[in-house]
């Protein structure tokens, strides 16, 4: 009952994105998928939900291939999404962008925006309902995002750099509300983000890209005492330097 | 106690009664006034409003400007046209046209309806073509088709009559029967922007990107819009064949999509009240400048604008509201009652 990547390369004409990636998500655990910038975090979750055809491997949803699938219809077999950019609907309100999934996954208006608020009320943020989604402050820009990818209860949530930007407190609140989403929603969870601290704080299991390959797998020991992930993060600090 | 968000929504339910409300004050007064002149263009205006109106419902929802829905008035217009010709007349004009056809002499509002029907199947077949595009490629594609079907119908003259015009339309047009279809078109535009496909819809409009990674299947929702649409474009041409009683391709091609686009422009493509309203400020502009062209007499002199100043006053008021409201005079509000009035009435 897992989401996984099979030997999954993705070429843009001559530029190899993804070389022979494999890692799979179980509902319930949360994943960290870390590497240096261009290391191909975005592309893994593009093919992951149906936005990147792999070019090579499979796309693998509880034992059936789904690499075909387009975007909306990944979402609909219960595979969910945030942006590293918020992406809200930003003329509609932040119930109504809830909804918007809602009605995605053929709800009806009505069930949709019952829906929508019982999940804004769990996530404490009932006070935005009728907020307009642009202007929103970028903390809640970001909460709002996740309550809408996880309309219609996914079986597994991909977050691309949620915490971007936020400082170390709301870093930790999106922590806990990462933990709670995989404890009492039973998601599975993959987690992008720069912010190791963060991915090593909730995660349990850690991939490690670079260059399109994965370098490094395995619990937070493991990562930490690696000597190929402490050379891709050094060598990107180098070239940076 | 309510949410401000239902309080919203069932203030928003009062949209299409208030805009027919503001439709049957048009037509009161125009009648009102007592001068057929103004009772006519309060129908012609009435039967745009039926047009512009399912022009929105994909333009607004979607986001995707479309350059083809002249084209559905013009497959409305005719369709209705051989509907109700005179047999005798149609085997004279168009000795071309299909038996059945041929033979027809259907009542006006069954026709009517057929027009419609006619140009949402066209809308179906060539939407599901044209919509699996997105943004600017689709909107390029329906100037394509807005092209074919006027070359076709200026050239297919056995059964269109060609680029000479039809003739002989029942004129049955009243304002009385303008303003129905056109609050017709109205509720069912309202209707429509307040389902879960209109809002997924919306969505799409928002962020493709987005839309479809909440479910949404963009190209279905387009198709379901576009098809409405043609429905009503399609009634708007039969009513416009009907209101002058003489058709020609030419009549819903350029001319016909630009004014269309005007008026959503001004009115402000973001709403319905939008659509209505850049209907009914084009149109009492329009008839404005032409009375003071024609000229007005104080006393003993005669006060008239120099021909051709109404396109050039128009053009510039058009390009002041590009530039000073670039969301049109109603910038994406609607007309609607106050939450607070809806409020006291729901509770």
């Amino acid at each position: 009952m897992v989401l996984a990547l099979e030997q999954v390369g993705v070429a843009f004409g001559g530029f190899r994105a993804l070389t022979d990636v494999t890692l799979s998500v179980a509902p319930g655990q949360v994943v960290g998928l870390i590497g240096p910038n261009g290391a191909g975090k975005t592309t893994c979750v593009n093919v992951l939900t149906g936005f990147q055809r792999p070019t090579h491997g499979k796309v693998i949803l509880q034992g059936r291939e789904v690499s075909g699938l387009a975007a909306h219809e990944m979402r609909r077999a219960g595979v969910a999404r945030t942006f590293q950019a918020g992406r809200l609907f930003g003329g509609l309100d932040v119930l109504d962008n809830l909804a918007c999934t809602g009605v995605g996954l053929g709800l009806r208006r009505s069930v949709a925006e019952h829906e929508a608020s019982a999940l804004l009320n769990w996530m404490g943020m009932a006070a935005l309902e009728s907020r307009a989604a642009a202007g929103l402050p970028y903390t809640d820009e970001r909460r709002v995002a996740i309550a809408r990818a996880l309309m219609g209860k996914p079986r597994f949530l991909l977050l691309d750099e949620p915490a971007a930007g936020m400082s170390e407190a709301e870093a930790a609140d999106l922590a806990a509300l990462i933990g709670r989403i995989a404890a009492e929603l039973g998601v599975g969870c993959l987690l992008i983000e720069h912010n190791v601290g963060l991915v090593l704080s909730v995660c349990t299991q850690v991939v490690v890209l670079d260059g399109g390959r994965i370098i490094e797998k395995g619990d937070r020991e493991a990562i930490l005492g690696s000597r190929a992930v402490r050379e891709a993060y050094l060598g990107t600090y180098a070239e940076a330097a | 106690m309510p949410s401000q968000h239902q309080l919203r929504r069932r203030s928003a339910a009062t949209t299409p009664l208030l805009l027919g409300l503001l439709l049957l004050t048009f037509v009161l007064v125009a009648l009102g006034l007592g001068d057929r002149a103004i009772a006519r263009m309060a129908a012609e205006t009435l039967i745009r409003v039926t047009m512009v109106v399912g022009f929105w419902i994909f333009v607004g929802n979607s986001g995707v400007v479309s350059f083809g829905h002249a084209a559905f008035g013009c497959i409305g217009a005719y369709v209705s046209a051989w509907l109700t010709l005179n047999p005798a007349m149609k085997a004279a004009l168009l000795p071309g046209l299909p038996e059945g056809l041929a033979a027809a002499d259907w009542p006006v509002l069954p026709a009517a309806i057929a027009g419609g029907l006619a140009a949402a199947v066209i809308a179906l077949l060539t939407g599901a073509a044209i919509l699996r595009l997105s943004g600017i490629a689709a909107s390029i594609a329906t100037f394509a088709f807005l092209a074919m079907v006027n070359t076709i119908w200026a050239n297919w003259t056995p059964v269109t009559g060609g680029t000479s015009s039809v003739v002989g339309l029942d004129r049955y047009i009243t304002p009385w029967v303008a303003l129905g279809w056109a609050f017709a078109a109205i509720l069912v535009a309202a209707l429509h922007a307040h389902s879960a496909s209109g809002l997924a819809l919306r969505a799409t409009r928002e962020d493709e990107v987005a839309a479809a990674a909440s479910g949404i299947d963009r190209y279905r929702h387009r198709l379901l819009a576009y098809t409405l649409s043609g429905f009503f474009c399609g009634i708007g041409g039969a009513l416009m064949g009907h209101f002058i009683g003489v058709i020609n391709p030419d009549g819903f091609y350029l001319g016909l999509t630009f004014l269309m686009l005007a008026m959503l422009v001004i009115g402000g493509v973001g709403s319905l009240s939008g659509a209505v309203v850049g209907v009914l400020a084009l149109s009492i502009a329009v008839e404005g400048l032409v009375r003071l062209e024609k000229g007005i007499a104080v006393g003993a002199t005669t006060f008239a604008l120099p021909p051709g100043s109404q396109e050039i006053i128009l053009a510039v008021a058009m390009i002041l509201i590009l530039i000073f409201r670039p969301a049109g005079l109603m910038a994406g509000r609607e007309v609607m009652l106050p939450a607070r009035w809806v409020a006291r009435r729901g509770t």
